[in-house]
């Protein structure tokens, strides 16, 4: 039974520009830890913001649990975002703030305007953050401000405000592509196992086709706004690769 | 032989260029000096009454008089002080309120009709820094009467062209990936301000509060010359009655008062950064 | 036998946290209610009448209605008014000019890592560009008018002053901001401190001293249009002379000059200094 399904995903930014996204179709399903890859300006990040329309498609469809993306108004996508937990490039943290308010800012969707105002969140929700830093292994650094925190240290914040939502997906935008090698294969571990403690499926759009082929268990292959592959890990190899990258000349 | 020929061109040639860009920075260098030589004979020698001043050579004398403290001045001191300061406070915050639309017109981003309200936004900045607070204070003076209200208006004028700046600035220069995270994570459009843009541009806007309110003590000091409270009006008066120690003295003051403003200004900032 | 509700779900105790750190948070509230009570006495002890506050704009708008509209444009078209002009212009330009070169020693000695000598000539320089900054331009010219009587050489001298605080502290931070490793190797060939200053220091902070050398012309420039309110020469003495007279259509006339001129003279150093980075 699939989670997501998209059917037919068009984008394009404007009348006269280009079409980013020409007619994609793939299934999610539950234990899915998804993979997209292909070469840079494939449409991989377009497709990603797609799902919690963050960009608003031009024409195609979006399932997620049964309820279609698209037509969703302005309330409702609020309480589909907060279901949706979302890890990015550039980590997006409140650099201002500390550890703790940015990873107590995942409730937000469940916080009033006011209680946002003074930032006053239930003692649960405090509770709560407070396991989620320690499952990411951030107990240590609680009140620190985030732009002290090491690049690692931040996506992991990243990683724990997107838990906080409780999340029934994950949509990942190249976490690891601001990261040492090392460390981005401690982040990918982690999300894995995460995703698998909560039993919560992952799509995501990476750079590194070596981590995509270690981590993921299925694979999209995106060129030019069309899908070139799309299917289990196993069935990758060195040919339908270089048939997705043919286009990237390094 | 070829090849050493063209390059005693090549080093002719460069040698004639820095010759000559030599040559027209040393006329350029005349031209100034030139100016210089005529602006001084246009406004000091000709201007000045040498006669008065080389036969009465009271010249030294006069320096001399400024030399020493008026230690009985200094209790009548306290309370035109705090009047400065009160001045230079509210002046700087009205200043910050008054500033609200400049910078909402004034940040591209958020300006609501470009063509518009972004010129003007800019108009009024430059108003605001251009106009002298001696003249803003006359105006007000002339508009509200004598007094501390003057002074504070005065203030308020002034300083609301680089506090706008700034901080327009700052919104144009706003990250968007903390805006794309809040609003992926389901906040409203309320919520995105108040945990995205707000974190990023208050402190950018207290710290020039901050910095502008310290410059504001020194013009406030100086604002009682026109009328408009605090110390500018104690200076007046001992010039006035030719108590050059008193002169002195206030100045004194006004240094310690400005003192004062930069150690709270430091301290404020590095608390806000 | 264990029943349903015998088996309770041990729900783990909630973790706390708390926002406020002790003492931290204490300053900072505590900060805060000290400047909002200053605030409320302020407005009590100013005496500020708040109601004239807003009728204000009534009066305001009286004012500039009755008295001051139509401004006298003729005034300030005659010859002796362009003079002053012309003299503000000069006294703005002596004063720039002399304070900026008065402000580059003063710049070195004042800058932490190119100062001959940390613990005597640094806080010297410092201290000079500093009280030269902090204390207000019409105050130096009050001063100047008092030892040299009235006069555009009193104007030249307060416009030093003011020039030499205020580009002395420019000079210095730009300074101290600069790449060390030049002047290093500079030192390293055993040139004399000068040399180094030369060949090391200058070149790399040319275009930003240039910079501000306009921008010190522009701000005397503003300061010169006012002085001569309190005798330092300039058309500040129009000025004065008609406040005095309470010729306000004149007054709006050299107060609607001033603007103008200032207004030119910023868009003609935002052009230079747009210039001057450009050329870099």
């Amino acid at each position: 039974m699939s989670i997501l399904s998209v059917r037919d995903l068009k984008v394009r930014y404007s009348a006269s520009g280009p079409e980013i996204l020409r007619g994609i179709s793939f299934d999610v399903d539950e234990d899915d830890f998804f993979a997209i890859i292909g070469p840079s300006g494939a449409g991989k990040s377009t497709l990603i913001r797609c799902i919690n329309r963050l960009v608003t498609p031009t024409s195609g469809e979006i399932v997620l649990y049964g309820t279609d993306v698209l037509s969703l108004k302005s309330r409702a996508l609020r309480r589909l975002r907060r279901d949706i937990g979302m890890i990015f490039q550039e980590f997006n943290l409140v650099n201002r703030m500390s550890v703790m308010d940015n990873v107590l800012s995942g409730r937000l969707g469940y916080v009033g305007n006011t209680k946002a105002l003074f930032r006053i969140f239930s003692k649960k929700d405090i509770s709560r953050a407070l396991t989620v830093l320690d499952r990411v292994g951030l107990s240590d650094h609680v009140d620190k401000r985030a732009d002290e925190l090491s690049g690692g240290q931040r996506q992991r914040v990243g990683i724990a405000r997107a838990l906080m939502q409780d999340p029934k997906l994950l949509l990942l935008d190249e976490p690891t592509s601001s990261l040492d090698p090392k460390i981005s294969r401690e982040v990918m571990a982690l999300i894995m196992e995460i995703a698998r403690e909560y039993r919560v499926p992952v799509l995501c759009n990476i750079h590194d086709v070596t981590l995509a082929m270690e981590f993921c268990n299925k694979i999209l292959g995106l060129q030019d706004g069309i899908k070139m592959f799309d299917g289990p890990t196993s069935k990758m190899n060195q040919k339908k690769l270089d048939e997705i990258y043919a286009m990237e000349v390094l | 032989m070829a090849v050493t020929e063209t390059m005693d061109r090549e080093v002719g040639r460069i040698i004639d260029q820095r010759s000559k860009s030599r040559r027209v920075r040393f006329l350029i260098f005349l031209g100034v000096m030139a100016l210089v030589v005529w602006s001084v004979k246009a406004t000091i020698i000709d201007d000045t009454d040498w006669e008065r001043l080389i036969t009465s050579g009271n010249f030294l004398e006069s320096i001399t008089q400024f030399l020493g403290i008026d230690w009985a001045l200094v209790p009548n001191l306290v309370s035109p002080a705090i009047e400065t300061i009160m001045v230079a406070t509210l002046g700087t915050l009205l200043g910050v309120v008054l500033c609200v639309p400049a910078i909402w017109f004034g940040a591209l981003n958020i300006t609501p009709f470009p063509p518009i309200t972004y010129p003007i936004a800019r108009l009024m900045m430059t108003l605001s820094r251009s106009i002298h607070e001696i003249v803003w204070a006359l105006f007000f003076v002339a508009a509200v009467g004598l007094g501390a209200l003057a002074g504070v208006l005065a203030i308020a004028m002034r300083s609301i062209g680089f506090i706008a700046k700034i901080s327009a600035e700052a919104i144009e220069d706003l990250d968007p990936k903390p805006v794309e995270a809040i609003r992926a994570v389901g906040g409203s459009e309320f919520q995105v301000f108040i945990y995205a843009i707000l974190p990023q541009v208050l402190p950018v806007v207290i710290g020039v509060t901050i910095f502008e309110w310290e410059i504001n003590i020194r013009r406030s000091s100086i604002l009682g010359l026109v009328g408009a409270g605090g110390l500018g009006l104690v200076f007046f008066r001992q010039l006035n009655t030719f108590n050059y120690e008193g002169v002195t003295t206030v100045i004194l003051a006004i240094l310690v008062l400005i003192l004062f403003g930069e150690i709270v200004s430091y301290f404020v900032r590095k608390a806000v950064i | 036998m264990a029943s349903a509700t015998d088996i309770r779900t041990e729900t783990p105790p909630l973790r706390e946290w708390n926002r406020f750190r002790f003492p931290a948070s204490l300053y900072r509230w505590g900060g805060v209610l000290l400047a909002l009570t200053f605030l409320t006495y302020s407005i009590i002890y100013l005496n500020i009448p708040l109601e004239r506050f807003f009728t204000m704009f009534g009066r305001v708008g009286e004012l500039l209605a009755d008295r001051y509209y139509p401004p006298e444009i003729d005034y300030v078209l005659e010859a002796d008014y362009l003079g002053s002009v012309v003299d503000t212009i000069l006294m703005a330009y002596l004063g720039a000019l002399f304070g900026m070169l008065l402000a580059v020693p003063l710049g070195w000695f004042g800058s932490y890592n190119m100062t001959p000598s940390r613990h005597f000539v640094y806080p010297v320089a410092r201290l000079v560009t500093m009280s030269a900054r902090a204390v207000h331009e019409t105050i130096w010219a009050i001063l100047f008018v008092t030892i040299l009587g009235f006069g555009m050489m009193a104007g030249v001298l307060a416009l030093t002053m003011f020039c030499i605080g205020f580009a002395g502290k420019l000079f210095a931070e730009e300074i101290e901001a600069i790449d060390m490793g030049p002047v290093e190797a500079i030192r390293a060939t055993g040139a004399s401190e000068l040399s180094v200053m030369a060949y090391g220091v200058f070149p790399q902070v040319r275009v930003a001293f240039t910079g501000i050398g306009i921008y010190t012309w522009d701000v005397a420039f503003r300061a010169a249009t006012v002085i001569g309110f309190f005798g330092a020469g300039g058309m500040g003495w129009y000025l004065k002379r008609n406040v005095l007279q309470i010729e306000t259509h004149r007054v709006a006339a050299i107060l609607l000059s001033i603007i103008v001129l200032v207004l030119v003279s910023e868009a003609v150093s935002a052009w230079a200094r747009a210039r001057v980075a450009k050329a870099k």
